[in-house]
């Protein structure tokens, strides 16, 4: 059965269930005896007993199922006739399942052919004992569901249980993805030194990794020059850029700006924070990059290369100006009037104030934001693989191409290796590196703009 | 503070030139900075002016096409093959016998020259099967027909192209056989190794599935989340540990979870490679804290008043939440989900990841089908040598902006016109 189908098929029931033991607990009602719970409780109650069984057999089914099929075609005698050697075994029997189930239209191999039929049997069969059973549990459960229905059953207090469970259940999936997260990247991370050394990964500095390492020697994975890309174009190029931009934007737009003119230029930036970050990429390598080096060479650096640091760190600035903008308009917002008035009152300017008063009390709350703003942009990915380059190069000149953590991760995982080979294993290592040092930024920025904000209220 | 100040001093003199000039300065330096921040303000809209206009610029040319006409005498280059044998069963079998490209490359360079089959798209003979398909009668018939233009041809007639093929436009618009049209092939088409026949369909079928993913599994995980949060959760540890893992994943970068992606469902759990399911997967759960976050936002806006009336005339606190908390949340959910679902949508380094970035031919049919992104398209499109996908790329953005800026005035409209203020 296609999977549209069953969908189909199981909201059905669910929605005979639901109506069946509605229309069972209303006649209970007409018949004398006030019920308990309203009616289409009982509805909820026997569409939950009716449902959820079946679905958690088709999920163990779905799972198990593969195996069983196999297993049969295997005791069949032609199985015999199957090569030795895994690999051959499994692409031919996965070939014939896939003819079976008609993913597939013909085969590559002729040993292939005698399966078909079998698996096409196998796949019946199983499907039939599946249908079968699921049929049964959804009745069974309907029926026992049917059986409760009293006036006086608590059908309402069992469906909020049942309703609670699935809440906690929804937000358990936060922590799980989390764990998830961490697991797997730790998992492959551990398996990548076990091949290469952390010593190497780390205090190395040349990054040109090899598929076959060979232990104790210099395998090409040492990431300072991709840790110091990732510093200089998101840390010092693009906070060159964001924090100067954003904060006078901020400071023009709350201090100075007329109601109307915010009214408009605050959207207007914040479109900025929306625009897709392969659209930006895409701008940096196609107009911003060819006008740096043009410059460059105009200034008389020859060698100055198309895919230049600059380009991807400005362009990664300006992406990041609405972010610091906003978190610098909250912390200037933050501060009590009745500073700002003081030394209005004094006779200072407005600007005095500002620079004097304003920025200085505010300065907490703007730092977090900056800290905030830099794991948006050494996380950022697009820009820096568009624009930025792959050869990881340990430099400050930046009219020459750096690499980023993000760019070799995705250089990395977007070959054709197998999933177990030192390279993969290293993007794995790289994505532990940056989600750490983004987790700690984000809760540094976290607790600085938290204290800062318990210290005016 | 050049006065030392005695104890019987003397009130300022603000008319002296002294002071008159420290004045002056101070204003001046209050100017200079008022003047910074505007500057700062117009730079930061000026590069985004000049960020649309160049995509714009650009991806105009990417929405039409250059048609040049080509006669087609059917009856001659065909040997005279019937109406007939196009209709019914039969009619594939003959077009596939007929080589069709062959009978365009002999047209064109009957009318055109030696190099007159360099003037002619490489989808052309795909197009006049599609015409011959539609319209048997035709093959009977001498007919002149606008096909397109090759690559070289169409930029050279667009903007510029080499000196060959700016002569050759040059020859052909003497003889008026070429014109410009609406390119229905980009909108309709799929990825193609010639630029003339790419098209953003099948990419965009690919995204518009594997939202459809995100959004049925991040919604309604999101919505419980941010209900049982804010309205049951007990203050324990546990509740603290996801409130942590949701603010950490809504900040975690995108890529990483790709690698989650990676790692977990397609090498762990086998799910197929490259398909619209993973994706969906993957960007639900990098969708599903956003929602979370916006839709606490939202049900913490609900006064307590209502809650308490609810209860008041009996309402159980599963009844008081989702008959009155919730309804009254919804604006303020869909606002954030909207959000969300827009940066779901422009997101493209971890649909890398889960090898969204396969050559797609033909649009994918269902959630397991090897599928690509818009995103992705424009990523792939970008690394072309081929300058005519230039202007497909940039045509692709546009396509991907109206979306996202359509998304995001939903979303305004919606917040300002249900959103209550309590």
């Amino acid at each position: 059965m296609t999977g549209t189908g069953l969908l189909f098929l199981i909201a059905g029931m669910a929605l005979l269930a639901w109506l069946v033991g509605r229309a069972r607990a209303t006649s209970l009602a007409r018949g004398g005896g006030a019920l308990n719970s309203l009616p289409s409780y009982h509805g909820w109650f026997l569409l939950v007993c009716a449902v959820v069984p079946p679905l958690l057999f088709l999920a163990f089914w779905s799972a198990i199922s593969p195996a069983l099929v196999t297993n049969m075609v295997l005791s069949d005698p032609v199985a015999s006739a199957l090569p030795a050697d895994a690999f051959g075994r499994a692409s031919i029997l996965s070939e014939a399942r896939s003819i079976a189930q008609g993913l597939q239209d013909k085969g590559f191999q002729p040993a292939s052919q005698p399966f078909v039929p079998l698996y096409k049997a196998a796949l019946a069969h199983y499907q039939l004992l599946g249908t079968i059973a699921t049929a049964l549990l959804a009745f069974a459960g309907g029926a026992f569901a049917f059986t409760r229905i009293r006036p006086d059953f608590r059908a309402r207090n069992r469906v909020e249980t049942l309703v609670m469970w699935g809440l906690m259940l929804a937000s358990l999936i936060a922590i799980i993805t989390t764990l998830g997260i961490l697991a797997s990247l730790l998992f492959e991370t551990y398996r990548f030194f076990t091949l290469v050394s952390p010593l190497e990964f780390l205090t190395g500095t040349d990054w040109n990794p090899k598929a076959n390492v060979t232990p104790g020697a210099d395998n090409g994975y040492g990431a300072i020059p991709l840790f110091w890309g990732t510093i200089f174009i998101g840390a010092i190029i693009a906070m060159l850029v964001a924090i100067p931009l954003g904060l006078m934007s901020a400071i023009f737009l709350t201090q100075y700006a007329s109601a109307r003119v915010r009214r408009w230029m605050k959207p207007v930036l914040e479109i900025l924070a929306g625009i897709p970050t392969v659209v930006y990429g895409y701008f940096a390598a196609l107009t911003i990059a060819p006008m740096v080096r043009d410059f460059a060479v105009m200034v008389g650096m020859s060698n100055a290369a198309s895919d230049n640091a600059l380009a991807a760190g400005v362009v990664m600035g300006v992406m990041i100006i609405p972010l610091v903008s906003s978190m610098s308009d909250d912390s200037l917002a933050a501060v009590p009037s009745a500073m700002r008035d003081g030394s209005l009152a004094m006779g200072a300017t407005k600007s005095e104030t500002i620079k004097k008063v304003l920025l200085p009390a505010a300065l907490p709350g703007v730092v977090g934001g900056v800290l905030l703003a830099i794991s948006r942009a050494i996380g950022e990915t697009m820009i820096v693989v568009m624009a930025a380059g792959y050869t990881a190069n340990l430099t400050a000149n930046p009219f020459e191409t750096i690499s980023t953590v993000t760019v070799q991760i995705v250089a990395l995982l977007t070959g054709d290796q197998d999933f177990n080979s030192p390279q993969t294993l290293a993007a794995f290592a790289l994505g532990l590196v940056l989600f750490v040092v983004t987790l700690l930024l984000n809760l540094v920025a976290l607790r600085v703009v938290k204290k800062y904000r318990e210290a005016y209220e | 503070m050049n006065n030392i100040p005695s104890p019987m001093r003397r009130p300022t003199d603000w008319s002296g030139s002294v002071m008159q000039k420290r004045i002056a300065r101070r204003y001046a330096a209050e100017r200079r900075f008022k003047a910074l921040g505007l500057f700062a303000v117009l730079l930061s809209s000026g590069f985004l002016a000049f960020l649309l206009f160049t995509m714009v610029g650009k991806g105009v040319l990417g929405f039409q096409q250059t048609e040049i006409a080509l006669d087609l005498d059917f009856p001659t280059l065909t040997g005279g093959t019937q109406a007939t044998a196009l209709r019914g069963p039969g009619a594939d079998a003959t077009l596939n016998s007929l080589d069709l490209g062959g009978i365009v490359g002999v047209a064109a360079s009957a009318q055109y020259g030696a190099d007159g089959e360099d003037l002619i798209g490489g989808g052309t003979a795909l197009a006049v099967r599609k015409l011959l398909l539609a319209d048997p009668a035709l093959v009977e018939k001498k007919q002149r027909l606008w096909v397109p233009a090759a690559a070289a041809i169409d930029s050279a007639y667009k903007s510029k192209g080499d000196a060959k093929a700016e002569a050759l436009v040059a020859k052909l618009k003497a003889q008026s056989a070429i014109q410009s049209s609406v390119n229905t092939t980009f909108l309709t088409g799929a990825d193609a190794t010639d630029p003339t026949e790419a098209g953003i369909w099948a990419a965009f079928k690919g995204s518009l599935i594997t939202m459809a993913i995100t959004l049925m599994l991040a919604f309604p995980v999101g919505v419980l989340s941010a209900l049982y949060l804010e309205e049951y959760a007990p203050k324990n540890r546990l509740t603290e540990l996801i409130e942590v893992s949701i603010n950490n994943l809504a900040a975690v970068p995108s890529i990483i979870f790709g690698l989650l992606g990676l790692a977990i469902f397609l090498s762990l759990f086998g799910l197929p490679r490259s398909s619209a399911l993973v994706g969906g997967l993957t960007l639900a759960l990098m969708t599903m804290p956003v929602i979370v976050i916006s839709g606490r936002n939202a049900v913490k806006a609900v006064p307590p008043s209502i809650r308490e009336a609810a209860m008041g005339i009996g309402a159980s606190p599963v009844q008081v939440v989702f008959h009155h908390v919730l309804p009254l949340a919804l604006p303020g959910i869909l606002t954030g989900t909207i959000i969300g679902m827009a940066r779901a949508l422009g997101e493209t380094a971890p649909l890398l990841m889960i090898g969204m970035r396969a050559f797609i031919a033909s649009p994918p049919s269902g959630i397991t089908d090897p599928a690509t992104a818009l995103p992705v398209q424009i990523y792939l499109w970008s690394d072309e040598v081929n300058s005519a996908f230039v202007e497909k790329t940039s045509a692709a953005i546009i396509v991907l902006l109206i979306f996202l800026l359509g998304m995001n005035a939903v979303a305004i409209y919606l917040r300002n016109r249900f959103e209550t203020r309590w």
